[in-house]
């Protein structure tokens, strides 16, 4: 059993210069981002590139699902709705992805690395997804009951 | 007759032909790609001279480049090379008196290597390059004409209109030396040079040139396609042409996909049907009535459709398409969730496995495949979560109009409630520091003031729009306020609480009020002056009617701060609440983050990534 796997560890070299084009390009990624000072949008994407390095290294869906879950509530405080989360989350991975595909070129580790980087991409646009459908089911159900209750009243 | 050649990746055709109206072809040409040497002459001179002279040209170019080229630097070499030829040619324009007076244009060119070739010309033939689609010309055509306009005694336009603009300054022949003008280019991938002789440029617009030179097409298709534009051009003249093609850059990922990558995709087309309906794609309830057939070919070919020309076109534009078209169909028939992400799922499957084929003969087409099918499947979720957001925006709306609903139900309630007391809003004194006894400096009102203040009050109101009924509300109150001999704040509480009655407080409520206060202002101001009084009772007015406005605005301001201090408590709570929160989200994300780092390091990484983790994938 290895401790770092090569790939995280790959990744993990290259967080700087990802979130530093991140950073140039956050207005982009959602205008929330353009607004606020750039220690604040550093430290809110670096949660998001460290997680990243974590599920990378873990696979593991379950936590993945947990964190974009708090995620989605956490932007949804600063009045950004699920699409642009999406949206941001998938600009986010498409730009690791791309910067590894950048500084690795031609490196084993960077094609792999490249490739990993877009499943994840596809496997939290899918989470993201279940989760606002499973979202989307509890509020329906609750508007159902409200709208009964209502019609019931004399 | 077309010669073509290839070495180091330099493709190299040329092409040489009468013409229409000439007897004799009088051009000649070298391709010779071992010794990257190509040359385009166009000779001249009456009683078949012309020929003899672009021959031996020709050849003693031919021979002096075989003999010092291993020697001699390109640039030396070629000059060299044409000068021999010139002396050559004159000699042998000696020793025949039919002869005298032949000579020759040469253009010519080495290529080094792939990156570097050397230019020569002397005389009107030309050379051209192309680059990234745009032809630029390497030579400047030796003419009398063109000479006089490079020492500023023509202008363009008067070159072109001159009737010696087709004599030769220079060529080969007429005497033993001749100046030479040697360029050197520098080749890029794709780059494509050009040498012709006047037969060409002289009968065919440069535009159809750069055309053609750019159309991608073979360097012989090109070579021969140029020679059939000047003969269609009327081809007046003996007309050669050489097209050298530097190699062609290699092929971009976003290419290979484009072409290579799309074009395997399609072939496993039935391949992908197959999978999609091994995993039960035909049983999906979104398809739930169609023939398996007829959903398949709905379905899964749309998709894998779609994705081809996503990949063709490096464009997501289909493939979001498609998702939206099947999610937004399904969700208007209210259909569940889970068998449009089962119905995505299959799909993604069969894509994948699809790539996967691919990958298995092409790795490296593979893995560009796997990227761009990837990427194409992450723009169909973009879609469907698109409608999934609006969806429960929709939904969040609706609960909030039951939720104000019930909110009214409770408020009426509470009102009739109220009602029963008998008390009405203003007599219930909210405001404790505006006391309706509080003393304020009484400025005293004499009758004529209060004569004055009334007849501005009064051409104000005229001044007013019939329909603002707020302004003139305030108007009354200010001159209740300003004619109010005890000169306390009660008159502004009571006018301001009955200006300010029962209002929302946000921008639909308060925003108006204070623009009407705001409006009355103005007008009271500008209808001072229209008073007939004298300037200090004019002034009287005036300061009388600023007080009572700012008495006015205190008290509706007062009242206003009033109606949103519970909702600013409320506010402070939440906000106080929602740091705390922040900061207990902040805490267990640092925690969870430390627990995954510590769970990472215990896994076995030896297992594909989607089989490492504890949930199953």
């Amino acid at each position: 059993m290895s401790t770092e796997p090569p790939l995280a560890r790959a990744y993990d070299n290259l967080r700087p210069i990802i979130l530093q084009r991140l950073l140039d390009m956050r207005a982009t990624l959602d205008p929330s981002f353009g607004r606020i000072d750039e220690a604040t949008a550093r430290a809110q994407i670096s949660a998001v590139l460290e997680h990243l390095g974590n599920f990378l290294a873990s696979g593991d869906l379950g936590s993945h699902r947990a964190f974009l879950q708090t995620f989605l509530a956490m932007r949804a405080a600063e009045a950004q709705g699920a699409a642009a989360v999406l949206a941001m989350l998938v600009a986010i991975g498409d730009t690791a992805a791309q910067v590894a595909q950048d500084e690795l070129a031609g490196s084993i580790d960077g094609s792999e690395l490249t490739l990993l980087l877009t499943r994840v991409t596809a496997t939290t646009a899918r989470a993201i997804n279940d989760l606002v459908a499973e979202e989307l089911a509890r509020r329906t159900g609750q508007w159902n009951e409200l709208a009964a209750r209502e019609r019931g009243k004399p | 007759m077309t010669q073509t050649a290839s070495q180091h990746g330099i493709r190299v055709a040329g092409d040489t032909n009468v013409g229409k109206v000439r007897e004799t072809n009088e051009d000649s040409m070298i391709v010779d790609p071992v010794r990257g040497l190509y040359v385009v002459l166009d000779g001249m001179g009456g009683a078949n001279a012309g020929d003899v002279a672009s021959q031996t040209a020709r050849d003693a170019i031919r021979e002096y480049v075989m003999q010092y080229r291993t020697t001699t630097d390109p640039r030396t070499l070629i000059e060299a090379a044409i000068q021999h030829a010139s002396a050559t040619v004159f000699n042998a324009a000696q020793q025949a008196r039919e002869r005298h007076g032949m000579g020759t244009t040469v253009v010519g060119c080495i290529v080094v290597d792939e990156k570097r070739a050397v230019v020569a010309h002397v005389g009107d033939s030309r050379a051209y390059l192309l680059r990234n689609g745009r032809v630029q010309m390497l030579t400047r055509d030796h003419t009398i004409v063109e000479e006089l306009v490079d020492k500023g005694l023509l202008s363009a336009e008067e070159a072109e209109r001159h009737p010696y603009k087709n004599v030769l300054s220079r060529n080969l022949g007429a005497k033993p030396e001749t100046r030479v003008d040697v360029t050197d280019v520098e080749l890029r991938p794709g780059d494509r040079l050009m040498l012709c002789s006047d037969g060409l440029y002289g009968y065919a617009s440069a535009e159809a040139i750069q055309y053609l030179l750019g159309s991608g097409d073979a360097p012989e298709h090109v070579a021969r396609d140029l020679i059939d534009l000047a003969l269609r051009g009327g081809g007046g003249d003996n007309v050669t042409t050489i097209v050298i093609e530097a190699p062609q850059p290699p092929p971009s990922s976003t290419e290979v996909v484009r072409t290579t990558g799309a074009m395997q995709w399609w072939q496993r087309r039935s391949r992908f049907l197959q999978i999609a309906k091994d995993r039960g794609l035909t049983k999906n309830p979104i398809v739930r009535g169609l023939d398996p057939e007829e959903a398949l070919e709905l379905i899964a070919s749309s998709l894998c459709q779609a994705v081809f020309h996503d990949l063709e076109k490096s464009t997501g534009v289909n493939v979001w398409t498609f998702a939206q078209n099947i999610a937004g169909g399904w969700f208007e028939r209210s259909g569940e969730w889970a068998p449009l992400r089962a119905l995505m799922d299959i799909l993604a499957t069969a894509a994948r496995a699809v790539v996967d084929d691919i990958g298995v003969a092409d790795p490296k087409l593979g893995f560009l495949l796997s990227i761009a099918v990837s990427r194409a499947l992450v723009v169909g979720e973009l879609a469907i979560g698109g409608l999934l957001a609006e969806r429960l925006n929709r939904v969040d709306a609706n609960l909030i109009k039951v939720h104000a609903a019930m909110q009214e139900t409770v408020d009426t309630a509470q009102e009739t409630a109220l009602e029963d007391t008998g008390d009405r809003f203003i007599d219930n004194p909210t405001v404790p520091f505006l006391r309706p006894d509080r003393p304020v400096t009484s400025p005293g009102v004499s009758a004529e003031l209060i004569k004055a203040i009334e007849q501005t009050i009064t051409i104000a109101r005229s001044r007013t729009s019939q329909r603002a009924e707020l302004v003139k509300q305030i108007l009354s109150s200010l001159e209740t306020i300003a004619i109010d001999a005890t000169g306390n704040f009660a008159s502004a509480v009571l006018a301001a609480r009955e200006i300010y009655g029962v209002r929302p407080v946000d921008d639909t409520g308060i925003m108006p009020l204070f623009d009407a206060l705001d409006q009355a202002r103005i007008i009271t101001a500008a209808s001072v002056h229209q008073i007939t009084a004298p300037d200090a009772m004019r002034a009287k007015v005036l300061r009388a009617l600023s007080s009572a406005h700012q008495r006015l605005v205190g008290a509706t301001t007062g009242l206003v701060l009033e109606a949103v201090a519970p909702y600013s408590e409320r506010l402070r709570e939440v906000q106080a609440k929602t740091s705390e929160m922040r900061d207990q989200v902040a805490k267990f994300e640092r925690k969870r983050a430390d627990l995954e780092r510590k769970y990472a390091t215990t896994i076995d990484h030896s297992q594909p990534w989607e089989k490492r983790g504890t949930t199953e994938w």
